[in-house]
C-alpha cells in the first residue's frame, strides 16, 4: 500500500503521513438499545468499493478530515474538512 | 583464455585486470567483467547445481534472468554471476552442491532418486512413518536451497540508504524504446528518470554493434537533462512508486506517469537435456560475444523460432564459431535465415531439437523434423554449444503491478499488453515493436504522450504523436512460429522450470492429479516459485498444461505478477540503521547516571540507576526523582474546554476550581477504558491535560477527532514533547521543594491534588501535587529547553535529604503498592472502569451525554465475569505477569498483569483479574504459572498507605 | 494561574538548552549564549564543505508560537494574508498556516499575547529546529524524507508540513539553497543522527548559526 493522499491542509503526501481513522459512521443522536449500542460500536459496513472514511494526518498540520477512497482500488475520489 | 578480439560494443577495460577467487581458485578478469563472463572465459562451463536433482548447469541468459549462475560473493548467496560486475579481490563461492561443484554427492537424486521426489513430495514420500519427519525435514532443507545466509553478522558491512526521488515521468528500461521515450517527453520539459538494468543503457542495441548510435542516443538523453540510473533494477510497482535498487541504494521514484519499455524475455525450448551446461539462449550467447568479448563455443547448434536465433548463428558464424546446422522451426525460410544458408551456412527448415547429452556439457544434439516420432529422420552432431531461441515474452510485471492487463497473443505464442491504466505506457518490445525503428517510434510515442499527460506539449508534438500512430500502425512485423510445448519426450529429462527442477512429466502427472489450473499446479509444482520468478518457466508451463487439459493458453491463464521483479538484499530494504527514538531532555544526565536505558513505547528511557529495588525503598524512606517527561500533555482552552472534557471524561470536570487537579479515566463509547491521567484547571478557560505516555499521541488525535465531530469553542494544542515533568516524591520531597521555591509547601499551603505556579531555580513551573508513587510527590512541569537545570537544581538541593534518582522499574514496584493501574498492562479492550474496580471514576448522575455513558450505565447494572483485584504471595513467589488464575474447578478464569516484591514490604505483591465471586479481602485464588500453582490472598485495597494517610500528609 | 510555565527560561540564572547540545559539543562546536541560550554559534572546520555539499545548524532556539482561532484573526494577528503551502516572512519570523485555524509563528521576536480573538500558546520547546543549507540540501532531505521538495513544486517560502525521518515535522524553504525545519522537541538527538548521517556521507558538516550568512534568508514579503 503506497497510494498518496491529499491533505485538505498540506497538499499530496504519502499515505504513510496519515492516521486511518476508519469509516465515518454516525453515533445515535438519542440512547440507543444495547443491540443497536453494539451495532453502532462493533459493527462496520467493510464496504467493497467506494466509502467516505476519517483519516488524520499525523505527520503534518494534524487534522482530521474526510476522504472518499475505493477501498479496492485505494483510489482517492476526494478529500474534504468535516 | 578464451578471448574474441576486440568487439565493437564491449564494455570490458583490457587495460585494467583484477582477480578473485572462485572456490579459492585464482580467477583473472578485465575491469567491466561479470563475474561469469571472467570465469567463462576462464574455461568453466558449470556454475551451478540444480536445486532439486543437483544437475548440472551453466550459463544460459547470461542477463539475471535464469538461476543458473546464481553463487555467493563474500559469504553472501544469491548473487548472479552473469550480471555482477567482477571487484578485485572478491571470493566467490558455489553454492548447493556438496562437495563440490565437480563432484556433488547429492547428484544421487538424480539418478536414482527421482521416483521419490515427484511434484508434491513432501507429502507422498516422506510421510511416512511419522516420527522420522524431523529426520526427513533436516536432509532435505540441507539438500535444497540457494546457499546459506551467514547466521549472525556483528554488523552491517555496508552502507545501504533510501533515497526519494520525485519525476513527472519515470521510464523502466533503458534501450532504444526507453531512450526515446525519455528524450521525448524531456525535451518538452518533463523532469524524467530513466531506470536501466544493464551495466549501461542500450538494450538489444549493444547486441548488434551500435555503440556510436547508442552513444549519441544517451548523450541526447542526458542534454535534456533526463536522470540516468544504470545497473537500476526497478522491484515493483506500488501505486505509482517503483523501488529502484542501484548498488548500495534503494531509490524510491514516485512518479504520475510511467513509461514501461521492459523489453521482452527470451524463451527456451523444452527439450530432452534442455538444461545441460552448453544449452544457451541465443541472447546469451550474444552477450557473451558481443559485450565481454567471450567466445561461447566452437561448435555450435542452433535451433529457434524466429529470425532471433537466425542473427544469432549469423553474429557467431561471423566471430569464427563453427555453425553446425540452424534447426528452424517455421515451416518457411525467412529472408535471414536465405542470407545465413547462402554463406554456407547449413539451415534446417522445419526443424527443431529433441536432445542434447553430455557428461559435464553437451557432446551432442539431435536434431529431428518438427512433429516426428521415431529417430529416423534424426540429424546427430558433435558440438559444444547449442544456442536455442523459444521466442520471446514481453516483461509485463511491473506494468501489470501498475495496473495493465494481458490477454494470450496466439499469432506471438505469448501474453501480450491488452490494455494500460491512465498514466501508464509500454513501449518497445514489451509493446510488441520489436524492430529497431519501431521501438523508437513507440518509444518517442510514449514519452510525448507521459509530457502531454503532465501538461507539457507543443503543436508540433501534438502532430507528431499522430504521426507516430500511424507509423505505428502501418507497421509490418516478422513472423514468429510457436514452438510445441515440449520436444524429445523419452529421450531424457525435459526441464520445463530449471529454478525447481519441474519436467514436463511432473507437469503433466500433477494435472492427473487434479493441479489442473495454473494457480494450483504452481502451488504444488512450485513451478514459477523459483529465482527466476516465471521468466523461463511460466510460458512452458501453461503450454504444457493448455496441451494436456485440451485448453486454450487464453483459458489456461498466467500466475500473478507479484513483487519483486529481482531478487534483492534485504539489508537494501532496510535502508539505514537508526531507529526514530524520542528522549527526553533530561536523557544526557540519565546516561551519565549509568542508567539502564530501555526502549518504553518510542521512548528511550532510565529503567533503573543499577538498583531497582534500592531505588523504590529509598522513595518510601527519603526521597526519589524520576523524570516522567514521556507523560502526554495538553492544553485544552476556550470557553467551551470544560463542557469538552465533560464530554470525553466519564466524571465531572467542568466544575474542577481553578488551581485543583482531578484524576480521570477515559472509556470508549463501549465503554471500556482507553487512558488515564489528570486533569488540572489552570483557569476559567484552560486546562491542562496529561495522559499515559504510551497514550499521549492516541489521546490527542482523539480528543482532536471528537472535536473535529463535535464543534466547538475549543482549542487543542499538545505540548508532550515541549514540556518536561518531574516527579519529586516521597516523605523528605516537601523539604527539598521547599529549598527551592519561595512556595509555601506545608500541607495545608499545599494540598493534596493542588496545583501551583511558581519559579524553581529561575524557571517557571507548574507544579501538581499528586501520588503515583504512593508518596507525598510534586510533579514539577517545566519548558524542555529547561528540563536539565531543573532536574540538576532538584539533584542539588535534594542531596542533603538522601535524594536519589529512581527509574521506570521502581516506579513500577512503587505504584503497584498502591494498586494505581497502568493502562495497556493491567487493562486490556475489554476493561471496563467497574470491572478495573474504579466505579468512582464514572460518574452516571451527569446530565449530559459523554463518551462511553450508554455503556457504562449498562455495565453498572451487571457484575462483571471478573475483576481487577491485588493479591500477596510470601516472599520468593513471584509469577510471571501472564499468569492464568483458575477457578473453583481448575479451569483458567483470569490473569495475572502485575507482579513484583515489595522492598518496603517484604514480600510479593500484585495485580490480576479474577472471577468476580472471590473478588474479596482474603478470599483465596490459585495461580497456576509455568507448571507451578501458587496461592495468592485477594486484597481489594492498597498494599501500602491504604488509606492515603502518607499520600494526603 | 497561566500558561508562563510553556516559555523557556532565559533569565540571568538560567541556561535554554537544546536537545542536539551534546551532539554539537561532539562536533566540536563553540557555543556563546544567545538571549539566554546556549547556541552553537561556530564550528572551527572550513565552510567549504557547506558550500559545495550540505550544512546544518541547530536552530531550535527560535521562539516558535501557536496561534488560534477563526481564518481572518490569524491573518489579522500575521498582518498578512497567511496562504497555505507557503511561509509568510514578517518581523523576522515565518509565519505559517498549518489549518483553517491554527498557525504557527517561528522566529523574531513575534507579537506575544493575545491578539484579537487568536489564542496564543508558547511551543517554542515543542519544536526543536534545524537548518540545512548547501547545494546538496535538497538531496539530504531525500535521504529521509518522501515531501517533493523540487524547486519547481517547491518554491522559496514553500511550507510543507510532513514527515521527515518517520517523525511528524514542518519544512520551509527559507531560501534558494535553505531549508529550516522543525520537529519534536523528543526526537532532537534521533533527527540529528538521521540528518548528519546523511549529510556527512554527502560530504557535509554542522554549522554554526552565525556560518548560515553565506546563504541568505529570503527577502521580507512586502505583504
Amino acid at each position: 500500500m503506497s497510494f498518496t493522499l491529499e491533505c485538505p491542509n498540506c497538499g499530496v503526501r504519502e499515505v504513510t503521513d496519515f492516521g486511518f481513522g476508519g469509516e465515518i459512521s454516525v453515533r445515535p443522536a438519542e440512547r440507543p438499545s444495547f443491540r443497536e449500542l453494539n451495532t453502532y460500536n462493533y459493527f462496520r459496513r467493510n464496504v467493497a468499493g467506494v466509502q467516505r472514511e476519517w483519516w488524520y494526518h499525523r505527520s503534518g498540520c494534524r487534522a482530521w478530515f474526510i476522504a472518499e477512497r475505493d477501498t479496492t482500488t485505494n483510489e482517492v475520489k476526494s478529500v474534504s474538512l468535516p | 583464455m578464451s578471448r574474441l578480439d576486440q568487439q565493437p560494443g564491449e564494455l570490458i577495460d583490457r587495460t585494467r585486470t583484477l582477480s578473485f577467487t572462485f572456490d579459492g581458485k585464482k580467477v583473472t578478469a578485465y575491469a567491466g567483467d561479470t563475474i561469469a563472463s571472467a570465469l567463462y572465459a576462464a574455461g568453466r562451463r558449470t556454475f551451478s547445481r540444480s536445486f532439486k536433482y543437483h544437475r548440472r548447469r551453466g550459463l544460459m541468459c547470461a542477463s539475471g534472468q535464469c538461476p543458473n549462475c546464481i553463487c555467493a560473493v563474500d559469504g553472501n548467496p544469491g548473487v548472479r554471476a552473469c550480471t555482477e560486475p567482477v571487484r578485485d579481490g572478491i571470493a566467490v563461492t558455489h553454492v548447493n552442491a556438496r562437495p563440490s561443484l565437480e563432484f556433488d554427492a547429492m547428484r544421487a537424486t538424480d539418478i536414482f532418486g527421482s521416483r521419490l521426489t515427484p511434484p508434491g513430495f513432501y507429502y507422498k514420500t516422506f510421510i511416512r512413518p511419522r516420527r522420522l519427519w524431523p529426520l526427513y525435514e533436516k536432509i532435505l532443507r540441507n539438500a535444497a536451497g540457494l546457499g546459506k545466509l551467514r547466521s549472525f553478522q556483528p554488523e552491517r558491512e555496508w552502507r545501504t540508504e533510501y533515497r526519494r526521488r520525485h519525476a513527472d515521468v519515470l521510464v523502466t528500461g533503458g534501450g532504444l524504446a526507453g531512450l526515446y521515450a525519455a528524450t521525448a517527453a524531456a525535451g518538452l520539459g518533463a523532469d524524467v528518470v530513466l531506470v536501466d538494468e544493464g551495466p549501461e543503457p542500450g538494450g538489444q542495441l549493444l547486441l548488434d554493434g551500435r555503440g556510436r548510435e547508442l552513444a549519441a542516443l544517451v548523450a541526447a538523453a542526458a542534454a535534456a537533462g533526463v536522470e540516468i540510473i544504470d545497473r537500476g533494477s526497478a522491484l515493483g510497482c506500488f501505486d505509482g512508486l517503483v523501488p529502484v535498487w542501484q548498488n548500495d541504494t534503494l531509490h524510491q521514484i514516485r512518479a504520475p506517469q510511467h513509461v514501461f519499455a521492459t523489453g521482452a524475455i527470451e524463451q527456451p525450448l523444452v527439450f530432452a537435456g534442455n538444461d545441460l551446461p552448453g544449452v544457451m539462449l541465443a541472447g546469451g550467447a550474444r552477450r557473451l560475444a558481443a559485450l565481454y568479448a567471450v567466445c561461447p563455443g566452437t561448435r555450435a547448434v542452433v535451433a529457434t523460432t524466429s529470425d532471433r536465433g537466425i542473427e544469432a548463428a549469423s553474429a557467431l558464424h561471423a566471430l569464427g564459431v563453427e555453425i553446425l546446422a540452424v534447426a528452424d522451426l517455421r515451416d518457411g525460410e525467412s529472408a535471414a535465415a536465405a542470407a545465413l544458408k547462402a554463406e554456407g551456412v547449413d539451415v534446417l527448415i522445419g526443424h527443431t531439437v529433441v536432445a542434447a547429452t553430455g557428461a559435464k556439457q553437451v557432446e551432442h544434439a539431435t536434431v529431428t523434423p518438427v512433429g516426428a516420432t521415431g529417430t529416423a529422420g534424426d540429424h546427430n552432431f558433435d558440438c559444444d554449444l547449442v544456442v536455442v531461441s523459444g521466442g520471446t515474452i514481453p516483461a509485463s510485471s511491473l506494468p501489470l503491478q501498475a495496473g495493465a492487463t494481458t490477454t494470450y497473443d496466439a499469432e506471438r505464442g505469448h501474453f501480450a499488453i491488452s490494455s494500460l491504466p491512465p498514466g501508464v505506457y509500454a513501449a518497445g518490445e514489451l509493446a510488441g515493436a520489436e524492430e529497431a525503428e519501431l521501438a523508437a517510434w513507440s518509444g518517442e510515442l510514449a514519452g510525448l504522450r507521459a509530457a502531454a499527460a503532465v501538461g507539457l506539449g507543443t503543436e508540433h508534438s501534438a502532430a507528431r504523436v499522430a504521426e507516430l500512430e500511424q507509423l505505428l500502425a502501418g507497421a509490418e512485423r516478422a513472423t514468429v512460429t510457436v514452438a510445441p510445448p515440449v520436444s524429445g519426450v523419452g529421450r531424457g529429462k525435459c526441464f520445463a522450470c530449471i529454478c525447481e527442477d519441474v519436467t514436463s512429466k511432473d507437469i503433466h502427472l500433477s494435472i492427473e492429479e487434479g493441479y489442473d489450473s495454473i494457480e494450483l499446479s504452481k502451488r504444488y509444482t512450485t513451478v514459477t516459485m523459483g529465482p527466476c520468478q516465471g521468466r523461463m518457466c511460466q510460458l512452458p508451463a501453461v503450454r504444457l498444461m493448455a496441451q494436456a487439459t485440451g485448453r486454450s493458453l487464453g483459458d489456461v491463464g498466467v500466475t500473478t505478477a507479484r513483487p519483486p521483479w529481482v531478487s534483492v538484499p534485504m539489508g537494501i530494504l532496510g535502508g539505514r540503521p537508526v531507529e526514530p527514538a524520542k528522549r527526553s531532555p533530561i536523557h544526557g544526565r540519565h546516561r551519565e547516571l549509568g542508567a539502564t536505558v530501555r526502549w518504553a513505547g518510542d521512548w528511550r528511557r532510565p529503567y533503573d540507576y543499577g538498583d531497582p529495588e534500592g531505588e523504590a525503598l529509598n522513595v518510601n524512606r527519603a526521597a526519589g526523582l524520576i523524570d516522567v517527561s514521556t507523560l502526554g500533555k495538553l492544553i485544552v482552552r476556550g470557553p467551551d474546554a470544560g463542557r469538552f472534557l465533560d464530554r470525553l471524561y466519564p466524571n465531572r470536570l467542568s466544575d474542577l476550581a481553578p488551581g485543583r487537579i482531578r484524576y480521570g479515566v477515559i472509556s470508549s463509547d463501549a465503554g471500556r477504558i482507553v487512558d488515564d491521567g489528570t486533569v488540572c484547571r489552570i483557569d476559567d478557560e484552560t486546562f491542562y491535560v496529561t495522559t499515559t505516555s504510551a497514550g499521549a499521541g492516541a489521546v490527542d488525535e482523539w480528543f482532536s477527532w471528537w472535536l473535529a465531530t463535535w464543534g466547538g469553542d475549543v482549542r487543542l494544542t499538545d505540548v508532550t514533547q515541549g514540556l518536561a515533568a518531574i516527579n519529586l516524591a516521597g516523605p523528605r520531597a516537601r523539604e527539598i521543594l521547599a529549598g527551592v521555591t519561595e512556595l509555601d509547601c506545608s500541607n495545608d499551603g499545599f494540598r493534596y491534588l493542588d496545583a501551583k505556579q511558581m519559579q524553581i531555580a529561575g524557571v517557571q513551573c507548574l507544579i501538581l501535587r499528586i501520588g503515583f508513587v504512593g508518596e507525598v510527590g510534586y510533579e514539577i512541569h517545566c519548558p524542555a529547553a529547561n528540563g536539565q537545570h531543573v532536574w540538576d537544581a532538584l539533584m542539588e538541593a535534594g542531596a542533603e535529604h538522601g535524594l536519589r534518582p529512581f527509574g521506570l522499574e521502581p516506579q513500577r514496584i512503587l505504584r503497584l503498592q498502591k494498586m494505581h493501574i497502568i493502562v495497556g498492562q493491567d487493562t486490556d479492550s475489554e476493561s471496563t472502569p467497574f470491572g478495573a474496580g474504579m466505579p468512582w471514576a464514572v460518574k452516571l448522575d451527569k446530565d449530559d451525554d459523554f463518551i462511553g455513558k450508554w455503556a457504562l450505565e449498562h455495565y453498572a447494572q451487571q457484575t462483571p465475569a471478573t475483576m481487577l483485584v491485588g493479591f500477596t504471595l510470601p516472599d520468593g513467589e513471584l509469577p510471571t505477569e501472564g499468569a492464568v488464575v483458575l477457578d473453583e474447578s481448575g479451569d483458567p478464569a483470569g490473569q495475572v498483569t502485575s507482579a513484583r516484591r515489595s522492598p518496603v514490604l517484604g514480600h510479593t505483591i500484585g495485580m490480576a483479574w479474577v472471577p468476580a465471586a472471590v473478588a474479596q479481602d482474603g478470599a483465596q485464588v490459585t495461580i497456576s504459572d509455568a507448571g507451578r500453582q501458587l496461592r495468592a490472598e485477594i486484597r481489594t485495597r492498597p498494599f501500602y498507605d491504604p488509606d492515603g494517610e502518607v499520600l494526603r500528609s | 494561574m497561566n500558561l508562563d510555565f510553556l516559555t523557556p527560561g532565559t533569565g540571568a540564572d538560567v541556561v535554554a538548552r537544546s536537545s542536539m547540545e551534546s551532539q554539537s559539543r561532539a562536533a566540536a562546536g563553540r557555543f556563546e549564549l544567545r538571549d539566554g541560550w546556549n547556541v552553537a554559534v561556530e564550528y572551527s572546520r572550513s565552510m567549504d564543505a557547506a558550500a559545495a555539499a550540505v550544512g546544518w545548524a541547530d536552530v531550535s532556539h527560535l521562539t516558535k508560537l501557536e496561534l488560534q482561532g477563526e481564518s481572518d484573526a490569524l491573518d489579522a494577528a500575521a498582518g498578512a494574508r497567511l496562504p497555505f503551502g507557503a511561509a509568510v516572512r514578517r518581523h523576522d519570523a515565518w509565519w505559517c498556516r498549518l489549518t483553517q485555524t491554527r498557525a504557527l509563528a517561528v522566529g523574531g521576536q513575534p507579537v506575544r499575547g493575545d491578539a484579537a480573538g487568536v489564542d496564543v500558546v508558547d511551543v517554542t520547546s515543542s519544536f526543536a529546529a534545524l537548518t540545512l543549507v548547501g547545494p546538496l540540501a535538497r538531496e539530504v532531505f531525500a535521504r529521509f524524507c518522501a515531501i517533493d521538495l523540487r524547486p519547481r513544486v517547491a518554491p522559496v517560502r514553500a511550507l510543507r508540513p510532513g514527515s521527515v525521518g518517520r517523525q511528524p515535522a514542518i519544512v520551509i524553504r527559507e531560501g534558494e539553497l535553505r531549508f529550516l525545519f522543525l520537529f519534536g522537541w523528543a526526537t532532537s538527538e534521533y533527527m540529528w543522527s538521521v540528518v548528519a548521517d546523511a549529510g556527512t556521507h554527502l560530504g557535509g558538516q554542522p554549522l554554526g548559526v552565525d556560518q548560515l550568512a553565506a546563504f541568505p534568508i529570503a527577502e521580507a514579503d512586502g505583504a
